[in-house]
């Protein structure tokens, strides 16, 4: 019996959050539901723009806590 | 040197036997989605690298004191302290909001573009500033799970537990969130960003 999938499933699969046994019937309803592929590249060109939006901080909040990490260090070696 | 294969529970071992190049590579590998997290909830850059340093100074504290627990995963933990921290700090301001320029610490995040010419990168800022914008603009209950989900990395089961949902909720305010957002870029003419993804 063939397996339905619904639009939730789409973001299961965009997130890798959909059991492995049904990642391969998934792929194969998304070649067959052409409602369900439009859905899953809008989703996917949104989750991409996601990704690229992510700030970086800044390198001296970055070596204050490397440099922390080194102090504490340096400490228990002393006691 | 650490090899960047390492798991985050290899590293985070190696850390506590006194490994800081293995420290040094966790939060490489995690800054920049931890605080994207922070930021997306205090909405200020500086407040967020504030909290971003007290979140990984905890870190240090807890796991070179010996109280890491092993059976949880690295991020997930981080994050959970990123996140009750960045609401802590939240509420405490709600009542003295604070305008900060949204490109305030751009100079020292720009290593990342040098070789993009100065218009396309500012294109590319506006773009992204947007996008984050917009975000700020999606129901709370769709922020939240996007966040959760998309940045916190956690699962949908993970999400359902801590917000109290079915895990169906949690996807349909993600789906709802992608949906919502998608139309917004659209109307905002965002366009797919074809410096990144060039096919």
């Amino acid at each position: 019996m063939t397996k339905t999938f619904t639009q939730d499933d789409v973001v299961r699969y965009l997130y890798d959050d959909i059991p492995q046994t049904d990642r391969q019937e998934f792929e194969k309803a998304l070649i067959c539901d052409s409602e369900l592929l439009d859905l899953f590249h809008e989703l996917r060109a949104t989750k991409r723009q996601l990704d690229n939006v992510q700030k970086e901080p800044g390198n001296h909040v970055v070596k204050n806590i490397l440099d922390y990490s080194k102090t504490l260090n340096l400490h228990s070696v002393k006691k | 040197m650490i090899s960047r294969n390492l798991s985050d529970s290899e590293l985070v071992s190696l850390y506590r036997v006194g490994n800081e190049e293995a420290f040094e590579e966790l939060v490489e590998r995690h800054k920049s989605r931890v605080y994207t997290s922070i930021y997306l909830i205090v909405k200020d850059s500086y407040l967020a690298e504030d909290i971003l340093q007290e979140t990984f100074i905890k870190a240090v504290n807890t796991i070179k004191s010996g109280k890491y627990n092993e059976e949880g995963k690295f991020l997930p933990w981080i994050m959970r302290i990123a996140h009750n921290l960045s609401v802590d700090h939240f509420r405490k301001r709600k009542r003295f909001p604070v305008v900060v320029m949204e490109d305030g610490s751009q100079v020292l995040n720009s290593l990342d573009f040098a070789d993009v010419p100065f218009e396309t990168k500012h294109i590319q800022d506006e773009m992204h500033t947007k996008v984050r914008d917009l975000i700020q603009l999606l129901p709370e209950n769709q922020k939240q799970v996007l966040i959760m989900r998309h940045y916190m990395g956690l699962s949908f089961q993970e999400i359902a537990e801590n917000t109290d949902v079915s895990i169906n909720t949690a996807l349909g305010r993600m789906r709802y969130a992608l949906i919502n957002l998608r139309k917004q870029m659209k109307k905002y003419k965002i366009a797919y960003d074809q410096n990144f993804y060039p096919r």
